[in-house]
């Protein structure tokens, strides 16, 4: 057996067991999708071809649309409010004081806890009457009684608020990297030349985040795209269907109504939307950098 | 103006930690609440916080929960996809960074790829997979669809690239195979990397609430995040008991995270910056 040979059997040995999940799991689902959405296809059997009508059906679908819309209003909300507040509690673990590991925990901790827990603990705080966050307004003197997951702005809100102290943890330490790495001596160099902070913030540190920034924008709104399990635990999708997100209506649609050829449909229409974003962000970042 | 800076300098650290209290009252009350006795009144929201605590609902909520069979399964699910991520993707990333095989570039292409499918898409035809396999509802059908992980080959690959050529050359002359300079030369060398990865994938099996809430129909196979919410559901009016399980399912991974605090939130970055 010639070396050349020995080589290609022992990556292949070292390579087979990772491709065959990720063929499994993940390609072949994405295939599988697609075929399945092409036909009427119940949670028990494939019933029968029809083509293009699944996706014929869903632009034609009020339902679709407005889980759409929420889900598009809900990356547009938090998107920029993810991005600020990370980069705020960032700087705060990077200032050099005593609670700098402090600060970093903290900020970090809702972020390694799941998503049930922080559902519940977001659920019970917000508790008309006798919640965390209502009976506080209360010691406060303030004679209201605000139905957070009742009504339909509070709703967003909460579910906002929710994920923005869920998951912004993520994003804080990606930019308390990018801090880090910036080099003591330009800070110096600024101090020596006169600058403020305010100053050397936004003419230095500003512009040196912008790679990073960059990033965690995009990896923000692909997952903020995919919001789903925050929502169903906490409102369920309601008032009504007015959090519904587009996740949410592919899972009722496949489990609930049975109908597995179209929510795959919707599925791919999601996937479209997604590649959309995937390929503007890439040409964005380009021409800037050009 | 030297105290004038100073006085800034105070306020902000005082701003600061105030906003880390905001971070953290939700869970400090979790705690305080489940150290209650069950149907005590609370007239102001002072009140959960002061004494008499008790810790009396924690054997009560272990024993009539379901909770032991909940973390069991956690515990099992996690430990395994945890060791199968590392051990397969290790090898994956080995074969792709110290064995030149001529396809390698195009594989690398193709698990790139992989980062861009965003697994909730994929939900309906997963499960239909998964229930050709008849793997539903079962340990299986829960671990397997979690194991390839394109984040994983990459990161590590990234790191087996800085293992030197020579090292494994001269190990060669010595009589060691690929495979035993894997075990012996490159694994050791990427320890923390190894670690980080480790640690990250533990976190988001214990965490998954998506996969196995569509997956799982019986009870036997609840896990942590699937039995909160049907646990928790059950009470509107009462937060003793809910609080307790929270607090059960909460507290181990805080002081994991709080001891591992630098691997994770290096594969935090290293994830991050990769993707």
């Amino acid at each position: 057996m010639s070396k050349k040979h020995k080589v290609l059997i022992a990556s292949t040995l070292f390579l087979l067991p990772f491709l065959i999940l990720y063929l499994t799991f993940t390609i072949y689902p994405m295939l599988q999708g697609l075929y399945m959405s092409f036909f009427k296809w119940s949670i028990i059997r494939k019933i029968s071809f029809v083509g293009l009508q699944n996706y014929q059906k869903m632009l034609g679908d009020s339902d679709f649309w407005g889980a759409l819309q929420n889900t598009t209003f809900f990356v547009v909300i938090s998107t920029p409010v993810m991005v600020v507040v990370a980069l705020i509690l960032a700087l705060i673990c990077n200032r050099k004081s005593k609670f700098m590991k402090l600060f970093r925990v903290t900020f970090f901790i809702p972020s390694v806890l799941t998503v049930s827990v922080i559902s519940y603990l977001a659920i019970f705080v917000l508790q008309p009457y006798t919640g965390l966050l209502n009976s506080f307004l209360h010691l406060c003197g303030m004679k209201i009684e605000p139905y957070w997951l009742a009504n339909q702005h509070l709703a967003w809100v909460s579910i906002i608020l929710t994920t923005i102290w869920w998951t912004v943890g993520f994003n804080m330490i990606l930019y308390l990297s990018a801090l880090q790495d910036v080099s003591e001596e330009i800070y110096e160099a600024a101090s020596l030349d006169g600058a403020t902070k305010t100053q050397t913030f936004f003419s230095i540190t500003l512009p040196l985040l912008k790679p990073i920034t960059k990033i965690i924008v995009m990896l923000q709104i692909l997952s903020s795209f995919k919001v789903f399990s925050q929502i169903l635990l906490i409102t369920g999708g309601g008032p009504g269907s007015a959090t519904r997100p587009i996740i949410q209506y592919i899972y009722e649609t496949g489990f609930t109504k049975s109908s597995f050829g179209y929510a795959s449909a919707i599925s791919y229409g999601l996937f479209a939307i997604l590649v959309v974003i995937t390929l503007i962000q890439f040409r964005i970042t380009r021409e800037k950098e050009v | 103006m030297e105290s004038k800076r100073n006085y800034k300098g105070i306020t902000i650290t005082i701003l600061s930690l105030i906003l880390a209290f905001v971070f953290v009252i939700p869970l400090i009350w979790m705690v305080f609440v489940s150290f209650r006795h069950e149907g005590d009144v609370i007239n102001n929201v002072l009140s959960w916080f002061k004494p008499p605590y008790t810790l009396e609902t924690y054997p009560k909520v272990l024993r009539t929960s379901g909770m032991l069979t909940w973390i069991f399964n956690s515990l099992f699910i996690s430990v395994v996809s945890t060791t199968a991520t590392v051990v397969v993707s290790a090898m994956a990333a080995y074969a792709l960074s110290k064995i030149k095989a001529k396809y390698n570039k195009y594989v690398m292409l193709f698990i790139i790829f992989g980062l861009m499918l965003p697994g909730e898409a994929t939900i309906i035809p997963l499960y239909q997979i998964v229930k050709n396999f008849n793997l539903l509802d079962s340990y299986a059908g829960i671990i397997l669809p979690g194991l390839a992980s394109p984040m994983a080959v990459i990161i590590l690959k990234g790191f087996f690239d800085g293992v030197p050529q020579e090292l494994l050359d001269s190990a060669l002359i010595d009589g060691c195979g690929l495979f035993r300079s894997f075990i012996n030369i490159v694994l050791p060398l990427a320890k923390p990397a190894l670690a980080s990865i480790a640690i990250l994938t533990f976190i988001g099996s214990w965490n998954n609430f998506l996969w196995p809430f569509l997956c799982v129909t019986s009870e036997k196979l609840y896990t942590i995040p699937l039995g909160i919410p049907i646990f928790n559901s059950s009470y509107t009016s009462g937060y003793v008991l809910p609080m307790t399980v929270n607090s059960i399912a909460s507290i181990p991974v805080i002081i994991v995270f709080i001891i591992f605090e630098k691997q994770i939130i290096k594969g935090v970055t290293m994830s991050g910056i990769k993707g």
